[in-house]
């Protein structure tokens, strides 16, 4: 709460901003899973690349549906949006070469639960292996020692003969988030990876991502159901309401500047009074 | 509801001549036959206790090939007849083509394969192996198709190919349903293998059919009582893997630990 109050003594809107090097572009974005509704729409969204960009909003308010357009696991209906100068799409030639280094974390992380923790990291080098090569298990030392290194890094050294479904659920996520890693991406794109966790291993994990970010230049963009967990790490934060961004914020440190607000003049404390009144 | 069903199985017991009548008049010649049974098998030899031994050996063996093979067989097959991994091309073709193996009973295939390769074990277990390859292939399938799609999406969406997702996530998510289907499949076998050689295709069948006919009866309950006390020992043995390697993982418990 006095985190929220400090945001509101500092809060001044300076209008719509876009971002220069926009390595997720959106234009009036709309999807739905059936002709009867509409899941998401009007979406415009310009991620710059080496950012991270939150989302935040209810459930239902289309978050994970975003992700699934921007990896091509869902076609939208109507609109433009490219990924890395690609059409995100798993049919699209070009995009298939991109998509070995965009991370997907799904919400229930998608990690195969019979198999260990090394053989579920490993998945993340498969796309740049031979298919001989990988179906026998063959992995290069260098691929090794990589997935040494991240499990390290990850805190899941002297656990990579573990079956997954013998793990935490913090532990789960940093081998979901070393999975990855593994890729070497461009993109991560992340769906509520530190939702059900305690404020410590919250933070452990997005820290985890924010030094990746600072190593190599990682875009990430991560769904989030802790507003304060967004202003914290990310460079903007989109609001998704009813399948509509309702509003962009740029962070810059304790700074929120109200970038792109589509539902008249309200104050910043009015709106993260609304968000929690909408998570409630 | 429930009357309409008792009509439909009395009007049905009429139409065929099912008469309980005729069963309670049969029931004292049936208590004669279990006096006669009882005499006759303590007459059972021990060249006759060896005989049915191997041929119990032989049925298992033929069990067990027919299994591994038919089991292998179907795998790739259900790949190809899964919903989640296969065109609407390739899976409503391979789906109808295991439906056609799984429609004869064993004992069909048996006769099939006595015209083909004449009587013995080895028409017996291609006979198995073609029961094997589909109705397993149907468990396989439907398993590969229940595997969570969150997996399956992850992995797709970073670029695997269809080999490496079935490699690396359809066989380790659905391994402990493969493995519950190979050994109830073998269980099974065992007892269907018992009796293809009523039709002449070996295995301990065979002489319970020979007995059967020279009415040696005893010698028939015999043969028929070590089916049954091996079928015991196989379930056994069933259910302590099943316990070891499939509830426990498929619950999520730590299968091989201590």
């Amino acid at each position: 709460m006095s985190y929220h109050a400090s945001i509101q003594s500092e809060t001044h809107d300076i209008g719509k901003a876009e971002p220069d090097n926009c390595i997720i572009c959106m234009e009036d974005v709309w999807a739905s899973y059936d002709a009867r509704s509409t899941t998401i729409r009007e979406i415009n969204m310009k991620v710059s690349a080496g950012s991270n960009y939150a989302i935040v909003g209810k459930s239902g308010s289309g978050k994970s549906t975003l992700l699934k357009i921007m990896n091509g696991l869902m076609m939208p209906n109507r609109g433009t949006i490219t990924v890395d100068s690609h059409r995100p799409d798993q049919h699209n030639r070009k995009f298939q070469s991109a998509m070995a280094r965009i991370g997907y974390i799904p919400q229930s992380l998608g990690l195969v639960r019979n198999s260990s923790v090394l053989d579920n990291v490993m998945i993340g080098a498969l796309p740049r292996m031979g298919t001989l090569q990988s179906l026998l298990k063959r992995y290069s030392e260098a691929d090794m020692a990589e997935a040494r290194r991240i499990l390290e890094m990850v805190g899941l050294s002297g656990k990579e003969s573990r079956k997954a479904y013998m793990l935490s659920g913090g532990e789960k996520r940093r081998v979901a988030i070393a999975r990855a890693f593994m890729q070497n991406p461009r993109i991560l794109l992340a769906d509520e990876i530190v939702s059900e966790l305690d404020s410590v291993t919250s933070r452990d994990i997005m820290d985890l991502v924010a030094a990746m970010q600072r190593d190599t230049g990682l875009t990430a963009i991560m769904i989030h159901h802790d507003m304060s967990l967004a202003l914290e790490y990310a460079d903007r934060v989109a609001v998704m309401q009813e399948g509509r961004k309702i509003m962009e914020m740029g962070i810059d440190h304790d700074h929120v500047h109200i970038l792109d607000f589509q539902s008249g003049n309200l104050t910043t404390q009015e709106i993260l009074e609304m968000y929690d009144d909408s998570q409630k | 509801m429930i009357g309409v069903v008792v009509a439909l199985v009395i009007a049905a017991s009429w139409h065929i001549e099912a008469s309980p009548v005729e069963f309670a008049e049969g029931l004292p010649r049936l208590w004669q036959l279990v006096e006669e049974v009882m005499v006759e098998l303590t007459t059972v030899t021990d060249s006759m206790a060896y005989n049915a031994m191997w041929a119990m050996l032989e049925t298992i063996q033929m069990a067990f090939i027919g299994t591994m093979v038919g089991y292998a067989l179907a795998l790739p097959m259900s790949l190809l007849a899964s919903r989640n991994l296969a065109s609407r091309w390739v899976y409503v073709p391979m789906r109808g083509l295991l439906a056609m193996a799984r429609t004869l009973p064993s004992i069909m295939w048996a006769l099939l394969f006595i015209i083909m390769v004449g009587p013995g074990p080895f028409a017996g277990i291609l006979a198995i192996t073609m029961y094997t390859l589909g109705f397993v292939a149907k468990l396989q399938y439907e398993s590969v198709e229940a595997v969570d799609a969150d997996p399956m999406d992850s992995a797709s969406s970073i670029g695997l190919s269809r080999l490496q997702m079935i490699r690396f996530v359809v066989i380790p998510e659905s391994a402990s349903h493969l493995l519950g289907h190979l050994l109830y499949m073998f269980d099974y076998n065992v007892r269907q293998t018992s009796i293809l050689g009523l039709v002449g295709a070996g295995g301990i069948g065979f002489y319970i059919i020979t007995y059967t006919k020279y009415l040696q009866y005893g010698k028939a309950v015999f043969f028929m009582l070590v089916v049954l006390a091996t079928v015991l020992v196989i379930d056994w043995i069933s259910v302590k893997l099943r316990d070891r390697y499939v509830v426990k993982s498929q619950r999520g418990v730590a299968a091989d630990m201590p």
